[in-house]
C-alpha cells in the first residue's frame, strides 16, 4: 500500500469520523477540524513533491492489481489538485471557526466539510470510473447537506434546484458508466485508455463521450447547464460558498480533463469542437450574468461560470501550451475566487450586507482591506504581473497559434467585462462615499473586529494574495510544472505504464 | 456633518507640518532626480551610436524575458518621464499639501513612473505589455483619486475601459507579431520586417496594434477619454495625460516602426487618423472655457500630429516627430502646472473670468509666456524648430502632401489661439471686472513654480542650442525608429527662404490675427458642433456601456428564469440534441438487431406490469396512486432481476423499494392532491423532449448490446473469487473485497444522508444567520 | 427480449424526465425515482443479460463455470441502488421542508433565489 497516495484520502475521512464521535463538543470538533485541514495540506504537499520527484504514484486498494481492483493514481494533475484542496480546506476551516454561526458549527459543519473533502480527494485520486461516480456521490450528498443546513427559505429553494440538477447529472453519469462497461468491459481508466480506441463502434464511443461531457458539464457549470450555480451558491453562509466555489466545479473540470485526455481521444474533431463552442458560450454568458448583478455573492458566482469557460478553452484547444494554461489557470482561479469571496465575507461580517448599493467607503477607511480586495480582483481580471495575466496570456497564445481567432476574441472580450465587473465592486463598495463629495458615516474599519478574530479572518486572504503575486512575478516554476503536467496528460504513456505496467 | 477631506491635524511636530505643507515633495523628488541624472550620464554613450541591452530570464516557458534596451528612442523617453517626473513629484507636494491621502497618491504616482520607465525600456514584447497594462491601472487609480465624486470615478472607469480594451487588442496583436516574426525580442523585429509583412498575419497585427496604440494615445475615434481624465488632480494631468502616459501609444508606434512600418497600410492609416485627430483636437480646444479642457484637447491634437508624422515616415517625418515630442512635453507639462497654479491660487479655471494675474503671479506668468511662445512656434524657442520640421515633412509627404499640409497649418493656427487663451489672456489685464475669482491670488510656493519655470527655460535653451543639445539625441532616436543610421541636421534659424519657413510665418501671422479677432466666431462654431463632436462620443460610449449592461440583465433574466422545470428542459434538451447528433452522424445504426432472442411469457408479463406502473405514475390524480405506481415499477424490476440470475439484486431491490415506498407515504402523507395543471403546449413540448431522451437511451442500449461482447475482467473474478478471496457469491466478493472501497463510499453516502435528514428536520434558523436557536422538534410530528 | 427491455428503459427515462419537468415538487421526486430505476436497468441490460444461472460458485466447485451472468454490473447496480436510496430519502425530506417553507408544492413559486 503506497501510503503517499493513500493518506490524502484517509485524512479527511478520519477527521470526519472523529468529528462525528465528538458530536456535542464544538470546541473539540474545531481543534480536530483544524488539525485535519493542516494534515491534509501537509500530506497533499508531500504527495505533490513525491510525484514531481519520483513520477506517478499508484496504489492498489486491497492489493488487487489493476484492472481488477480499484486503483488510486496520483499524476501531476491529481497531486496539484489534492494539494490545493488541502490549502483551501485549511482556509475554510480557519474562516469558519471565526465567522460561522454557532448553530451550524455545533451541528456538524466540520464533519460535513471533511466528508465532502473525502469525496473530492477520492475523485482526484481514483483511477476507476465507477469509483469516480461513488466519490461524486459522497461529495454531492455532503454538499447537499452543507447547502441546506439551517433551513432558511433561500437555502431550501436554492437547494432544491441544486439537488435536482446535480442528481440528473448523477443519473447521466451512472448511465454513461453503465454503457461504457457494456461496450468495453472494464472500468479502470488506464485499461480504458488502451481498450477504447480498439472498440469497433467508435460512433457509440463518441456518443458516450458526449454523455460524459454533459454529466461532468453539469457539475462544472458549463453552458447551457449551469443554472443550479447562480440559484444556490449565494444562499448559504460564506464559509460554505468559499469551499464550494473553490472545489466543486473544479472536480467537474478535473474529470473532464481526465476523460478527454485519457479515454476519449479518438474523435477530437467532434468532441473538442463541441467543447470549444461550449467554452466560448460559457465564458460569455457567465460574465454577462455577473455584469447584471449588484449583490456581491451573486456577482462572484456568475464569475465562477465565466472562468470555467476559460478552463474549458484550454482543454478544447488540446495542445501542450493550452492544457498547461488550463492547469495554471485552475490553481490561479481557485485562489482568486476564494480570496474574493472571503473579502466579501469580511465586508458582510462588518456591515451585514452584500448589496453593493448599500456599501461604500472602505477605500478610505481600510487600506488593508482595499489591498486585499484589489490584488485578487486585478488578478481575476488578468492584469499583469499577477497570476491571472499569465494564465490569460497562455490561453491567448495557444488559441492564436492554433488558428482559433474567434475563441481568443471571446476570451479577450470577456476579460474586459470581467475588469468592468471588478471595478464595479471596487467603485461601489470601496471608492463610493455618500452623496457627491460628502463622506460616508459609520463605515466600519477592520478595527471593529475583535483582535482575536481579526488575524484568523485575514490570514487566509493574505496568504492567497501573496500566492497570486508570487505566481505572477515568479511564474516560471509554476508554469514549467504546468507544462510538465500537460505533457504528461497528453502523452498518457506514463499513466498507463504506472498503473498497468504495460506500454500504451 | 460632512467632514472635509483636507484637514490639518491639530497638533503636529514641526517636521510633520513641513511635510504636510509640501516638504514631502522635495524629499521624494530625490529618487526620480537621481535616476534622471543616471540616465543622463548615459547620453554620451548613446549619442555615439552604442546601444545598451540587458536581459534576464523571466518566464522562458512562455518566451518572456525581462529584457531592456537603451537606445536613442528609449533614452529620450526615459529622460522625459523621469525628468518631468521629478518636477511633478515636487509640484504635487505643494499642490496637494494637506491632503490626507497624499501617501496613496505618491504610491500610485511612483507605481506609474516605474511602469512607464519599464515600458519605454522594454525589449521584449510581452514585458512591454506588462508595463503597458500597469500604466493603465495606475492611471485608473490616479484619475479616480478624488474617489468620493461620481465624476472622478466614472471618468477613471471610462479611461480604463477604453485603454483596457485597446490593451487586450494589443495583446492579441503582439502575440501574433511574435508568432509571425518568430521572436519576442523587440530589437530583433526590425531584421524580420520582410517575414512579418509577408506572413499573412500582417493585416490583423496592424489592426490590433493600432487599436492598442490609438486607444492609449487618444486618437480618433477614441479621443474622448482624455478630456474626461481631467477629473484627475492637476499634477496627474500634467504628468500622465500630457507628457507621458498618453505618449505610450506614440512610443509603441515608433518602437514597432522597423517591424511594421514602410507599408502603404501603415503610412496611410497613421497619416489619416493622425491628421483627423490633429484637426479635431485643435478645433475643439478653442471653444472650451476650462483651462484644463483646453489643454486636454490641444494634447489630443498634438498626439495626432505625432502619429501623423510617424505615418509620413522617412527621415523628415521621424526627425520631426522626435523633436516635436520633446517640444510638446516641455510646453504642455509647463502649461498644465501653470493651470494648476491658477486653479490653486484663484479657485477657478474658467478663462472667461481670469485676467490680470500677471501682477500677482509674475513667475508663473513668465513660465507661461515662454511655453505659449513654444506652443505657438515662435523663435527662438524649440517650438519653432519643431514647427519648421513638421512643415518640412508634410510638404514632402508621399501621400496627399497638399491636403495634409493644409490641415496642419489650420491646426497650428488654432493652436496659437489656444496658446493665447491659456497663457496670455489670464495674465494680461483687461478692462473687465477683476477679483471675480473665488480667491485672491498670489504666487504659489516655490515647489509649484519651479517646475513650470524649469520646463519653460528648457524650451528656450533647447531651442537656442538646438545643435548641441538636441541634434545628437534626435539622431540616435531617429536611427532607432528607422532601423538604420541617419544623418540629422537641426538648425534654429533658417538659412534660406524655404516653403516651410513661409508656412511658419503664415501660421504665426494668421494665428495672432485669429486670436485677436476670430475667437468669438470660433466659440460659436464650437458650441454648435459640441453635440456631435464632443458630447457625441462620450454619450455614444456611455450608451454602449449602458446597453451592454441592459443586455446582460435581459439575457440573464431570460436564462436564469427561476423556474426549475425550464432548467431541466434546457439541460435535457442540450444533452439529447448533442448526443443524438453524435449518434446519428457517427454511429452505425444498422448494426442494431431487434428481434434476436425469443420472448418469454413471464418476462413479458412483468414488463407489461412495469409499463402499467409507469402509466399509473404519470396519470395519477392522487399522490398515493402515484406512489403505488412507482412501487409497481420497482417491484417489477425486482422480478426482472430474478429472471436474469441476480439474486442479490432481487433482495436489495425488494428491500429498498419497500423502504422507499414507505418513506414516500410517510413524507407525502399530508400533502393535498395534485392541483397544478400546466399548459397543453408545455406538456406537449416536455413530452416530446422527454420522449426523445427515452428514444436516445433505447437506441444506445440496442446499439451496445448489438456490439461485440467484451469481458476482460470477468474471468478473473470467476476464478479468483473463491480461490483468493474466499467467497462463493461473486457479486458479494466484488462488493466487499475487489471493489470494497466503492461500498465504503456507498455507506458513507447513506450516513451523510441520514445526518442531513436529521439536520433538515431539527435545525431551523431564521434568515439572520444563527440568531434563532436550533429548535428541538420531534421528527414524526413534523412529518 | 432484450429489445423489449431496451424499450422499457427508454420509457422509464422518458417518463421520469417528463415528470421532472412538471411544476409539482412531488412529481419531481417521483421522476427522480423513475430515472434511478432506468439507470439501474440500463446497466443491467448493457452488461448482457443471462438466464438460468447466477454468479454464485456452487459448493462443489472453486470457480465459476460458464454460463454465468456477469457479476460486475450486478455489483455496480447494487451500489447504485443504495446510493440512490440515500439521495432519494434526502430529497424527499428536503421537498417536505421546502413545502413547509413555501406553503405550496408549485416549483414556479420558488424562484426568489434567481432574481
Amino acid at each position: 500500500m503506497n501510503l503517499v497516495v493513500f493518506l490524502p484520502l484517509f485524512v479527511p475521512f478520519f477527521t470526519g469520523i472523529i468529528g462525528l464521535l465528538l458530536w456535542g463538543k464544538p470546541q473539540a470538533q474545531r481543534v480536530v477540524s483544524l488539525l485535519g485541514g493542516i494534515g491534509l495540506t501537509l500530506v497533499g504537499a508531500n504527495l505533490l513533491l513525491t510525484v514531481i520527484q519520483q513520477g506517478i504514484q499508484v496504489t492498489y486498494i486491497g492489493d488487487w492489481v489493476a484492472p481488477f481492483g480499484i486503483t488510486l493514481v496520483a499524476d501531476l494533475l491529481s497531486a496539484i489538485m489534492v494539494f490545493v484542496a488541502g490549502m483551501m480546506t485549511l482556509s475554510t476551516v480557519i474562516y469558519a471557526i471565526v465567522t460561522l454561526d454557532a448553530p451550524r458549527e455545533r451541528n456538524g459543519f466540520h464533519v460535513l466539510l471533511h466528508f465532502m473533502l473525502f469525496g473530492v480527494i477520492g475523485a482526484f485520486l481514483t483511477g476507476d470510473i465507477f469509483n469516480l461516480f461513488v466519490w461524486y456521490e459522497v461529495m454531492l450528498i455532503s454538499s447537499f447537506v452543507l447547502l441546506v443546513m439551517g433551513g432558511e427559505r433561500a437555502q431550501l429553494e436554492g437547494g432544491i434546484k441544486y439537488v435536482t440538477l446535480n442528481l440528473i447529472a448523477s443519473a447521466l453519469f451512472l448511465s454513461a458508466v453503465g454503457i461504457l462497461y457494456g461496450v468495453v468491459g472494464t472500468l479502470n481508466m488506464a485499461h480504458l485508455a488502451i481498450l477504447v480506441p480498439q472498440v469497433e463502434q467508435q460512433g457509440l464511443i463518441t456518443t458516450l463521450a458526449i454523455l460524459f461531457l454533459f454529466a461532468f458539464g453539469i457539475k462544472s457549470a458549463l453552458f447551457p447547464v449551469f443554472f443550479w450555480l447562480p440559484a444556490s451558491y449565494h444562499t448559504p453562509p460564506i464559509a460554505v460558498t468559499v469551499i464550494f466555489s473553490a472545489l466543486l466545479t473544479k472536480v467537474g473540470i478535473y474529470s473532464l480533463i481526465r476523460v478527454f485526455t485519457l479515454i476519449f481521444t479518438t474523435d477530437t474533431a467532434f468532441t473538442h469542437t463541441v467543447l470549444l463552442i461550449i467554452a466560448a458560450l460559457t465564458m460569455i454568458l457567465g460574465v454577462l450574468g455577473a455584469v447584471a448583478q449588484f449583490e456581491m455573492r451573486r456577482l462572484l458566482s456568475f464569475h465562477i461560470i465565466s472562468q470555467i469557460g476559460y478552463l474549458l478553452m484550454g482543454l478544447a484547444l488540446f495542445t501542450p501550451l493550452s492544457l498547461a494554461a488550463t492547469v495554471f489557470f485552475l490553481v490561479h482561479v481557485i485562489f482568486a475566487k476564494s480570496a474574493l469571496f472571503l473579502v466579501g465575507g469580511i465586508i458582510h461580517h462588518m456591515t451585514g450586507t452584500y448589496d453593493l448599493k448599500k456599501l461604500g467607503g472602505f477605500y478610505r477607511v481600510s487600506p488593508v482591506l482595499s489591498v486585499l480586495f484589489f490584488i485578487p480582483a486585478m488578478s481575476l481580471a488578468g492584469i499583469p504581473p499577477l497570476s491571472g495575466f499569465w494564465a490569460k496570456y497562455a490561453l491567448v497564445r495557444a488559441g492564436l497559434e492554433n488558428n482559433q481567432p474567434w475563441i481568443v476574441a471571446a476570451a479577450l472580450g470577456v476579460s474586459i467585462l470581467t475588469m468592468f465587473s471588478m471595478t464595479k465592486i471596487w467603485a461601489e463598495a470601496f471608492l463610493k462615499e455618500a452623496d457627491d463629495g460628502k463622506l460616508r458615516e459609520n463605515v466600519p474599519a477592520l478595527q471593529s473586529i475583535p483582535a482575536a478574530l481579526r488575524l484568523p479572518m485575514l490570514a487566509p486572504i493574505i496568504v492567497l494574495a501573496v500566492l497570486m503575486v508570487v505566481m505572477g512575478v515568479a511564474a516560471e516554476p509554476f508554469f514549467a510544472l504546468s507544462l510538465q503536467t500537460a505533457e504528461q496528460l497528453l502523452s498518457r504513456t506514463e499513466y498507463v505504464q504506472a498503473v498497468l505496467g504495460v506500454q500504451l | 456633518m460632512a467632514q472635509s477631506e483636507i484637514t490639518q491635524a491639530d497638533s503636529q511636530s514641526p517636521l510633520m507640518a513641513w511635510a504636510m505643507r509640501g516638504g514631502i515633495g522635495w524629499v521624494l523628488s530625490i529618487l526620480p532626480l537621481s535616476l534622471t541624472l543616471y540616465f543622463a550620464s548615459l547620453l554620451p554613450t548613446i549619442t555615439s551610436g552604442t546601444v545598451l541591452r540587458v536581459s534576464y530570464t523571466w518566464i522562458p516557458s512562455l518566451g518572456v524575458d525581462f529584457a531592456f534596451i537603451v537606445d536613442g528612442l528609449s533614452l529620450t523617453f526615459v529622460l522625459l518621464v523621469l525628468g518631468i517626473g521629478t518636477l511633478v513629484v515636487l509640484y504635487a507636494g505643494g499642490y496637494m499639501a494637506g491632503d490626507r491621502q497624499i501617501g496613496r497618491f505618491y504610491l500610485y504616482l511612483f507605481l506609474f513612473m516605474g511602469a512607464m520607465v519599464g515600458l519605454v525600456l522594454a525589449d521584449n514584447l510581452i514585458t512591454l505589455f506588462v508595463f503597458w497594462e500597469l500604466t493603465s491601472i495606475s492611471s485608473y487609480l490616479l484619475i479616480g483619486y478624488k474617489h468620493a465624486y461620481y465624476s472622478s470615478r466614472s471618468s477613471a472607469l471610462q479611461a480604463l475601459l477604453i485603454t483596457g480594451a485597446g490593451g487586450l487588442a494589443l495583446l492579441a496583436g503582439l502575440v501574433l507579431l511574435g508568432i509571425a516574426a518568430e521572436t519576442q525580442t523587440i530589437s530583433e523585429l526590425g531584421s524580420r520586417h520582410e517575414l512579418i509583412v509577408n506572413s499573412g498575419l500582417y493585416a490583423p497585427i496592424l489592426i490590433l496594434v493600432l487599436i492598442g496604440a490609438f486607444t492609449k494615445s487618444a486618437q480618433f475615434p477614441f479621443q474622448f477619454w482624455l478630456p474626461g481624465a481631467m477629473a484627475a488632480p492637476t499634477p496627474v494631468s500634467a504628468y500622465l495625460h500630457s507628457a507621458t502616459m498618453v505618449k505610450a501609444g506614440v512610443f509603441l508606434l515608433a518602437r514597432l516602426n522597423p517591424a511594421l512600418g514602410d507599408t502603404p497600410a501603415w503610412q496611410i492609416t497613421l497619416t489619416v487618423f493622425g491628421a483627423i485627430t490633429m484637426a479635431l483636437g485643435a478645433y475643439l480646444a478653442v471653444s472650451q472655457t476650462d483651462l484644463k479642457r483646453i489643454l486636454a484637447f490641444t494634447t489630443v491634437s498634438s498626439l495626432g500630429t505625432l502619429v501623423m508624422l510617424i505615418g509620413i515616415g522617412g527621415e523628415h517625418g521621424i526627425v520631426a516627430m522626435m523633436v516635436f515630442l520633446i517640444v510638446h512635453s516641455l510646453y504642455k507639462g509647463c502649461l498644465f502646472m501653470v493651470a494648476g497654479n491658477i486653479d490653486h491660487e484663484t479657485g477657478s479655471r474658467d478663462v472667461s473670468i481670469l485676467s490680470g494675474l500677471r501682477r500677482e503671479m509674475p513667475i508663473t506668468f513668465g513660465a507661461a509666456a515662454l511655453a505659449a511662445l513654444s506652443m505657438a512656434g515662435l523663435p527662438p524657442l524649440l517650438g519653432f524648430v519643431g514647427k519648421e520640421l513638421i512643415y518640412e515633412s508634410t510638404l514632402d509627404a508621399r501621400f496627399a502632401a497638399a491636403a495634409v499640409t493644409t490641415v496642419a497649418v489650420a491646426s497650428n493656427i488654432l493652436m496659437i489661439v489656444a496658446a493665447g487663451m491659456v497663457a496670455v489672456r489670464p495674465f494680461l489685464p483687461t478692462g473687465t471686472t477683476r477679483h471675480s475669482t473665488p480667491r485672491h491670488p498670489h504666487e504659489p510656493p516655490i515647489s509649484m513654480w519651479l517646475g513650470p519655470a524649469v520646463l519653460a527655460t528648457l524650451s528656450a535653451v533647447f531651442g537656442l542650442f538646438v545643435v548641441q543639445v538636441m541634434q545628437p539625441i534626435v539622431t540616435q532616436g531617429a536611427a532607432a525608429i528607422l532601423g538604420e543610421a541617419v544623418e540629422v541636421k537641426l538648425k534654429l534659424l533658417p538659412t534660406s527662404i524655404t516653403g516651410y519657413f513661409l508656412l511658419s510665418v503664415l501660421t504665426i501671422a494668421l494665428g495672432i490675427v485669429s486670436y485677436l479677432y476670430a475667437r468669438p466666431a470660433l466659440m460659436q462654431a464650437g458650441k454648435a458642433t459640441r453635440g456631435a463632436l464632443e458630447d457625441g462620443f462620450v454619450n455614444g460610449f456611455t450608451d454602449l456601456v449602458n446597453n451592454t449592461q441592459a443586455f446582460a440583465r435581459w439575457i440573464t433574466r431570460a436564462l436564469q428564469s427561476g423556474y426549475l422545470r425550464r432548467y431541466v428542459l434546457i439541460t435535457i434538451g442540450a444533452v439529447v440534441s448533442v448526443a443524438s447528433a453524435a449518434l446519428l452522424t457517427r454511429a452505425d445504426l444498422s448494426a442494431i438487431r431487434l428481434f434476436d432472442t425469443p420472448l418469454f411469457l413471464w418476462e413479458t408479463a412483468t414488463i407489461l406490469v412495469i409499463l402499467a406502473g409507469v402509466a399509473l405514475v404519470l396519470r395519477a390524480r392522487s399522490r398515493l396512486t402515484a406512489i403505488a405506481g412507482l412501487g409497481t415499477v420497482g417491484f417489477g424490476i425486482t422480478l426482472i432481476f430474478f429472471f436474469f440470475g441476480a439474486p442479490d439484486l432481487v433482495m436489495t431491490q425488494f428491500s429498498v423499494e419497500t423502504l422507499s415506498v414507505l418513506l414516500f407515504i410517510l413524507i407525502l402523507y399530508r400533502l393535498p392532491i395534485f392541483t397544478t395543471i400546466s399548459h397543453r403546449y408545455s406538456r406537449l413540448r416536455d413530452g416530446i423532449v422527454a420522449g426523445l431522451a427515452g428514444l436516445l437511451m433505447t437506441m444506445i442500449t440496442l446499439l451496445t448490446i448489438a456490439g461485440e461482447e467484451l469481458k476482460p475482467l470477468t474471468p478473473f473474478y470467476a476464478e479468483a473469487s473463491y480461490v483468493e478471496a474466499r467467497g462463493r457469491n461473486v457479486v458479494n466478493v466484488i462488493l466487499v473485497d475487489f471493489r470494497g472501497i466503492d461500498t465504503m463510499g456507498e455507506i458513507t453516502v447513506l450516513g451523510i444522508a441520514s445526518l442531513g435528514i436529521y439536520l433538515l428536520l431539527t435545525l431551523r434558523l431564521a434568515p439572520a444567520d444563527g440568531q434563532a436557536e436550533a429548535e428541538d422538534s420531534t421528527g414524526k410530528e413534523q412529518l | 427480449m432484450e429489445t423489449l427491455l431496451a424499450i422499457v428503459i427508454g420509457v422509464l427515462y422518458a417518463a421520469g424526465l417528463y415528470l421532472m419537468m412538471r411544476r409539482s415538487i412531488v412529481k419531481l421526486v417521483l421522476g427522480l425515482g423513475l430515472i434511478g430505476h432506468a439507470a439501474n436497468l440500463l446497466i443491467f441490460v448493457t452488461g448482457r443479460v443471462q438466464r438460468g444461472s447466477s454468479a454464485v460458485i456452487p459448493p462443489d466447485q472453486t470457480v465459476l463455470v460458464a454460463p454465468f451472468p456477469d457479476p460486475v454490473p450486478q455489483a455496480l447496480i447494487l451500489t447504485a441502488i443504495v446510493i440512490g436510496f440515500g439521495t432519494q430519502a434526502f430529497a424527499l425530506v428536503l421537498l417536505k421542508r421546502a413545502y413547509q417553507a413555501v406553503k405550496t408544492d408549485d416549483m414556479d413559486a420558488m424562484n426568489t433565489t434567481d432574481r
